[in-house]
Order: C-alpha cells, then sequence, then structure tokens
C-alpha cells in the first residue's frame, strides 16, 4: 500500500492515491495531493471548491452531484477541468480526501 | 502493476478488500488446482456453458463482428479464442479429444498464467453478447465470461471497481455508496432544478408507503445523470402516480451479474424483493441502466428465494406504452439538434428494448438518425459489463475499445456541427461515452432517452 | 485387411457410433438451462422458433446475413455433403433407379440412372471444390487463421483425401464401382453373413474410402463434427419463446392528472402559461 508522510503523519493512499482515512485529511495533505495531480499551486478557487466537497462530505458521506458542485461553487463543469485536469470525482474529490467513487462513473 | 507478461490487468481488489465480500483469497500455489476444482464443479451445472465448451467449430465468424477485437486486433480478444482461453482447460481435464490428442486440438495444462490470462481478457470482454446474436450456432460467449469471471472471484482475483461495488452494494444498497441522506438531499436539488428550468412542481418521493409504482433509479444518475433522474420524476408527475424511490436499494444496476452471480447478484435480488414487499407497491418500474435491466428481468425469475408477486417493467415499456396511447403531449421540436441513438446491449439482444426505445426516441426528437448497425446488430459502447477502468494503461484500452462505436456515430454525421446529440439510455454507456466521445472528438453530448421525454414533455 | 475393414470393423464402428453420440448427448443434457438466455428480438410463439431454429440449421441464416463468401462455402460443402449422402443411400438401395419410382415424371430406369451419375459427379465435385474453400480460408485469412487450431485443418485435408477416394472411384472408369455390388454387400452385412469374397473388397480405392468413413464415424462423437447436433441443443437454449409483461401502471390515468394540473404551480395554472 503506497503511503505518504505529511507533518510527520503516515497517510495511506490507495492505488490512485486516494486517501484510506478521509478523517486524517488537512490542509497540507490536500496541497500534496495536488503536487501529485499536476497542480502547482491551489487557488482560492481550488479550495473553495475543495472545502465544498468537505463540507457535503461530512454531511452525508458521499459527494455531491456534479452539477450540484458546479452549482454552489459557481464554478462550470469546463473550469473544474481547468482547476483540476482529472476531473471533479477523480481530481476534486481526491484532493478533498473523499474516498474514490465506485459504480458506473 | 496493471499488466503481467504483457497483458493489461485492471487493478485488482485487495485481500482485505476481498474479505469484506466474503471472499478468502486462495493462495497462488493452490490456484491452479482451485480452479480446476470449481470449473468442473459449474461445467456439470450450466448447459449454456457446456454448449460453448463443445459445438464450436472455429468459423471465425465472431471475430470481426466483435468491437474488442476490432480495436485491439489481439486474437485472444475475438470471441471464440477468449472462450477458448477456458476451453483449452477444459478440453484438456474434461474431454476425450483433448485428453488424447492435446496438442491436436489445442489443449493446454491449467497453470497461474493461463489464470491470469483469464484475467487480462475476460476484463477486455463486454459480455454484449454480440458474438452470440451473429454466431451460426448461437454460442453464447458471454456466459463463458461470466463463468471465467466468476471462477477468478472464487479464487480471489476481482478488479477493484467490481469489489468496491460490491461491497457498497451490501452496505447502503447501491454502488456509488449513496445513503439515505445524500439520496434525498439530490433528488431535493434536482425538484429545485426542475423548477428553475422547467417550470413544474416535481417531488421525489423516498420510501413513500402504499406507494403503487417503485421506480429503480440508477445510481449513477445521483451523480451523473441529472436529466436522466429529472425525466423520470417530471415522468410520474405528468401521468399522476403514486410513486416511489426505495431508499434501501436505490439501484437499478447489480454488479453481480458480472463478477459474481452466485452471491452479489442474489443478494441484491432480495434486497429488492425486501423493499417492494415493505412500501406495499404494485408495480416496479426499471431505470436506464442496460446490465442491470437484463439482471431484472431476466434473472429475478430464476434468482428469487420467494414467489414474485410484483410486474417488473422497464420506463422505456411505460413511456412507449403511453406514447402509442397517445396519452402524453410531447413537444418534440425541444429536442431538435441531431440526435442518434445508441443501444445499451442488453436492451437489444437481452430485453427486447428494440421498438420501444424508437417509437419514444422518434416521439421526442425532430432529427433522429440511425446509426449503421442498429437495433440487435448494434455494437457495444466498448465499457459493457463495466470495464470501466480508469488507472492509465486500461483507460487507453478503453478508447481502443470505443473505435467501432466512434466510427459508427462519425458516420450518422450528427456531430458534425459540434451541437449532436448521442442518446446512450444505460449509466455504463454513459459512463463510458462522455470521456470517450472527447476523446474521439465527435462534437456530440451524451444523453439519456428519459432525458429527452423530459424536456419534451408538454404540461399545459 | 479386407476381413478387417470390411467384415469386423463395420460392427465396431457402429456400436462405437451409436453409444458416443448418446453420451455425448447425455453429457449435455445433464447440465442444465439455468436462467433465461434467450436473445431478443423475442420469438412469440413455437411456429416463429422452428422458422428461427431451421432457417439457422439448413439455410445457415446468420453466416449469409454477417458472411456472404463463408456463407457460400459452407452452405454448398453441407448441401453437398447431405445430397451425397442421400444419394448413397438411395442410390444403392434402389440401384440408381430411385428417379424412375416418383409416378407422373415418367423417368425411365436408364434416365434415372444416368441422373443419379449425373447428381453423384456433380456434387461429388463441389463437395471437394467447397472443402478446398474453406481450407484456403483457414489458410490465407487472418481473423481465420488466429483461430485455427491444428485438427481444425486436419478434418478438413481428411475430408479431401476421402471425397477425393470417393471421386476417383466415380470419376476414372477403370476404378468404377457398381452400385449392385455395394448393394449385395450391405444386405449380407445387416444379415450378418460373411463377406470377405465378395467382389467389392477387391477395390484398393472402395477399401480406403470405406476406412476412413468408418473412423470418421469412430471418432465423430468426441469431435467438433458434433455440431450437427450442437447447433441444435445450443440453439435450444437461445432461441425460445418469451412475451413481455404487460406495459400499464397502476391507478395512473393521464387524462386526470393532465386535467387537474399536477405539476403545474398554481399562480402558472391560474395564468394559463
Amino acid at each position: 500500500m503506497p503511503s505518504t508522510i505529511i507533518n510527520g503523519v503516515e497517510i495511506e493512499l490507495d492505488e490512485d492515491g486516494f486517501m484510506i482515512d478521509p478523517d486524517l485529511w488537512n490542509e497540507d495533505v490536500a496541497r500534496a495531493l495536488a503536487a501529485s495531480e499536476g497542480i502547482d499551486e491551489l487557488t482560492e478557487d481550488h479550495w473553495k471548491i475543495i472545502n465544498y466537497l468537505r463540507d457535503y462530505f461530512k454531511q452525508y458521506h458521499i459527494a455531491p452531484m456534479v452539477r450540484k458542485l458546479c452549482k454552489e461553487t459557481g464554478c462550470s463543469l469546463k473550469y473544474i477541468y481547468d482547476l483540476f485536469p482529472s476531473g471533479p470525482a477523480k481530481g476534486a474529490c481526491k484532493l478533498a480526501g473523499l474516498p474514490k467513487p465506485t459504480g458506473c462513473v | 502493476m496493471p499488466e503481467y507478461k504483457g497483458m493489461v490487468q485492471p487493478v485488482r481488489a485487495t485481500p482485505e478488500e476481498m474479505r469484506k465480500i466474503h471472499i478468502e483469497p486462495v493462495p497462488d500455489e493452490q490456484k491452479p488446482q482451485k480452479a480446476l476444482e470449481y470449473l468442473d464443479q459449474i461445467r456439470k451445472k450450466f448447459r449454456s456453458f457446456v454448449m460453448a465448451m463443445e459445438s464450436c467449430t472455429k468459423c471465425g465468424q465472431c471475430a470481426e463482428n466483435c468491437h474488442t477485437y476490432l480495436g485491439t486486433r489481439d486474437p485472444n480478444n475475438i470471441p471464440t479464442n477468449r472462450a477458448e482461453l477456458i476451453r483449452k482447460i477444459y478440453k484438456r481435464y474434461f474431454t476425450l479429444e483433448g485428453r488424447w490428442f492435446g496438442k491436436l486440438v489445442g489443449a493446454e495444462d491449467i497453470s497461474l498464467d493461463v489464470i491470469e490470462q483469464w484475467y487480462s481478457y475476460f476484463y477486455q470482454c463486454s459480455q454484449c453478447r454480440r458474438c452470440a446474436h451473429v454466431c451460426p450456432f448461437g454460442i453464447d460467449t458471454c456466459e463463458v465470461t461470466f463463468i471465467g469471471r466468476q471462477i477468478l472471484h472464487w479464487l480471489g482475483i476481482t478488479p477493484k471497481l467490481h469489489a468496491s461495488v460490491g461491497a457498497a452494494m451490501e452496505k447502503v444498497g447501491n454502488h456509488t455508496g449513496l445513503p439515505k441522506p445524500g439520496i434525498v438531499d439530490t433528488l431535493e436539488f434536482m425538484s429545485e432544478e426542475i423548477m428553475d428550468e422547467f417550470g413544474v412542481e416535481v417531488e421525489f418521493p423516498v420510501d413513500k408507503p402504499d406507494s403503487d409504482i417503485m421506480y429503480i433509479p440508477s445510481s449513477a444518475d445521483f451523480l451523473l445523470n441529472p436529466y436522466t433522474l429529472m425525466g423520470a420524476g417530471m415522468f410520474f408527475t405528468y401521468i399522476g402516480a403514486n410513486w416511489t424511490i426505495p431508499s434501501t436499494v436505490t439501484e437499478a444496476g447489480n454488479f453481480g451479474l458480472l463478477f459474481d452471480q452466485y452471491w452479489t447478484q442474489r443478494g441484491n435480488v432480495m434486497r429488492l424483493l425486501n423493499a417492494a414487499q415493505e412500501l406495499g407497491v404494485k408495480k416496479i418500474v426499471w431505470g436506464e441502466c442496460g446490465h442491470g435491466w437484463r439482471a431484472a428481468k431476466m434473472y429475478i425469475p430464476s434468482l428469487a428465494d420467494r414467489p414474485v408477486r410484483w410486474p417488473i417493467t422497464h420506463i422505456h415499456d411505460e413511456i412507449a406504452d403511453l406514447i402509442r396511447k397517445n396519452e402524453l403531449k410531447l413537444d418534440p421540436s425541444k429536442n431538435s439538434k441531431p440526435v442518434t441513438l445508441h443501444d445499451p446491449c442488453n436492451y437489444v439482444r437481452a430485453c427486447g428494448l428494440n421498438e420501444n426505445m424508437r417509437t419514444i426516441i422518434r416521439a421526442v426528437t425532430t432529427d433522429f438518425r440511425e446509426m449503421t448497425p442498429h437495433g440487435a446488430d448494434n455494437f457495444c459502447c466498448g465499457g459493457g459489463s463495466a470495464i470501466l477502468f480508469d488507472d492509465p494503461e486500461m483507460y487507453q484500452r478503453r478508447i481502443l475499445l470505443s473505435k467501432k462505436k466512434a466510427e459508427q456515430v462519425r458516420a450518422t454525421g450528427v456531430g458534425k456541427n459540434g451541437d449532436g446529440i448521442l442518446c446512450a439510455p444505460c449509466s455504463i454507456c454513459k459512463a463510458q461515452l462522455y470521456p470517450m466521445v472527447e476523446e474521439h472528438e465527435l462534437g456530440v453530448e451524451v444523453k439519456g432517452l428519459v432525458d429527452l421525454v423530459g424536456k419534451a414533455l408538454v404540461w399545459k | 485387411m479386407k476381413l478387417l475393414i470390411g467384415q469386423i470393423l463395420p460392427y465396431i464402428t457402429v456400436t462405437l457410433f451409436t453409444l458416443g453420440i448418446l453420451y455425448r448427448l447425455g453429457r449435455w443434457a445433464g447440465a442444465r438451462i439455468i436462467h433465461n438466455i434467450t436473445l431478443s428480438p423475442w420469438l412469440q410463439n413455437n411456429t416463429q422458433v422452428a422458422v428461427r431454429i431451421g432457417s439457422e440449421a439448413f439455410l445457415f441464416r446468420n453466416l449469409f446475413r454477417f458472411d456472404l463468401a463463408l456463407w457460400a462455402g459452407a452452405f454448398l460443402m453441407h448441401f453437398a455433403l447431405l445430397n451425397i449422402l442421400g444419394g448413397h443411400i438411395v442410390g444403392f438401395g434402389f440401384l440408381g433407379e430411385q428417379f424412375a419410382l416418383i409416378p407422373f415424371l415418367g423417368i425411365t430406369p436408364e434416365l434415372s440412372k444416368e441422373m443419379s451419375d449425373l447428381l453423384g459427379t456433380v456434387f461429388g465435385i463441389l463437395l471437394f471444390v467447397a472443402l478446398l474453400y474453406l481450407l484456403y480460408r483457414r489458410l490465407a485469412l487472418t481473423h481465420v487463421k488466429q483461430v485455427t487450431r491444428l485438427s481444425d485443418n486436419l478434418w478438413l485435408v481428411y475430408l479431401l483425401v476421402l471425397v477425393g477416394v470417393g471421386n476417383i472411384m466415380r470419376l476414372v472408369p477403370a476404378f468404377h464401382i457398381e452400385y449392385e455390388l455395394v448393394r449385395d454387400y450391405i444386405v449380407a452385412l445387416a444379415l450378418f453373413q460373411p463377406v470377405v469374397h465378395m467382389e467389392l473388397l477387391n477395390s484398393g480405392f472402395f477399401l480406403t474410402h470405406y476406412l476412413l468413413v468408418q473412423i470418421l464415424l469412430i471418432v465423430f462423437p468426441y469431435s467438433k463434427l458434433m455440431h450437427l447436433f450442437g447447433m441444435f441443443a445450443e440453439r435450444w437454449i437461445v432461441n425460445r419463446v418469451y412475451h413481455d409483461p404487460a406495459p400499464g401502471l397502476p391507478n395512473v390515468d393521464v387524462a386526470a392528472a393532465r386535467a387537474a394540473g399536477i405539476g403545474v404551480p398554481a399562480d402558472a395554472a391560474e395564468e394559463g402559461v
């Protein structure tokens, strides 16, 4: 199992680089995961999306519908792809520490 | 990692993940022996499998009719050769010709390499059954892939994607892991969206007791396919139905069909029947999901552990029926972009939805163009049986597997001006085609069929 | 050799062939049809099933629809084979005079014999050519080559030799064999009488042809040739009658729902939007 050490804490990741334990998430982890996704710097818009995803996940234990994510953050899907090249599910969710989505997605 | 001796393979579930779905992985050194045992057990049970093993003449007709072979040109992706990966073992151990003339008929000893070969090629097959459809004998190679994957599963070899879906099904009753609060929140959001866009009031009742109709949507609709969900809600509201969505089985799919028919598939059937009984419904209506519709329509009768008291139909059956009876007021000009229909394999070759889909699409669009071939002859999207793997190697395969579909869509010309619609009314097709239409630059947007119905409904 | 091939082996062949077929069919019947895996569009009644299975079995419908060249080769081969098998039975049984037995056509026994000869010659050559074409496909077309095992080619070569020897007896006058000789031999064999002395068994070509046929029959039940029966067993699984459950939703009255304006917001309804 791959893992990475951030601020002295070992963070376990799955084969696709998603966090195994979302509770260990913090902003430094997000920055480290961003680097692995080839994102140099997390801008305000990145954080807006990451924080929305985290809040939603905390409440509902699932990622929101992509359409809802766009609407609530005011970012178009295309813009989200600009921010997170792997897309909302596999890019943004990963940085937000959400588990990898399963099923027909 | 997703490669074994030059063969691509999907990322596997870890032993821990396998245990979550009740499988204790078999140690490597025991795998060949166990594989033989399982094979022996299964071959005595399924005639469809025995016939696929014993009556192929190798005429080669299936080759050019398989999108997987057309896309990869890998000889092992010719349907009869894919079946041969098991057949060579079957011949060696269970037939006279293989025991006596092994070399001549291509029989082979079981080994770990062969098992790894199964894992690579049975997860490149879409189980689309186009080979069964074109075979002069009607040999159903899909049955071989089913059984190959079942044996692999018992050995502890299952893709991470399928295993995690199996675990999610058991935990919450759907593939994406949606818990009830998430379901309700998304449906409320859908109501708002419908009001914003169409100006109508639609409610999505969840777990409403004494409903007449239980609607089973695909859980992927909650993440990716908003218009399919909206379309269904608008349709049921429009006709004044007393309907509900069950939170315990918010899933039209059943990945069990695809990798574990013995336990996973059966488990979800029982869940469904429990929900129908608890909610006191009179009829079950299925949402847009290809393999799931086959699993429901064709397998529930033989998998159920009790009499099934509820008729089960597909939402397309019901919409088409009302269109034929002229009970829906539809404005096709609401969908005036050029549109073509991708036939989900399970709909047209396993579930007879061919005509109903066309009845609907002709009634709700103005510029419908058939692709060639279409209907039961149509090709798979390349994602069939949920081979929607996204690690780099397998993702490249998916592009190859969708090459034929891309050619077909291009030939219709619907995407020429970049504003075409590719109607693909199945969650796997949608998940496969969303990225693939970009990879192949087809100039089309992927939509469900219920999506188009929702837009065309005339309310007043 | 005459004793072995002409007198002893035939009884062994018939026994092994029959038992072998029964064994194989029993083996198929032992496994069951568990789930309904019928292919759609559905067949609606048993007549349609019979027509579908019949057209696949006797006209090779799917080959015709998806690969015309293969259809031509396979259909010619099997059609010629069927006629030759039939020709062997009626030809020897009626000494070539079978067509004279058809009433009202006025065919003389002599004409019938000539017709019999002609048909035998034509189908013999056709069968040989069609087999050659099927072998050519296996050697020349990439995708067929990729599915071919050694045994597939050997079967074709075997049949070519078998048919070739048969054609020599038909086409080369010196090796020609009269119908009577074969009929008398078969009758004697069926009556369990000694046949070793019979003139027929002096022909080397006949003995070869006959031996090849017997080996083929012995191996038949354990080989791919069983697709003759497999065809029907497989189709019986995928081509069945299926009736969709009736559509129609409980307690749904669309007209009433629309008249009540369900879904249309109250203010919009008043304004008549």
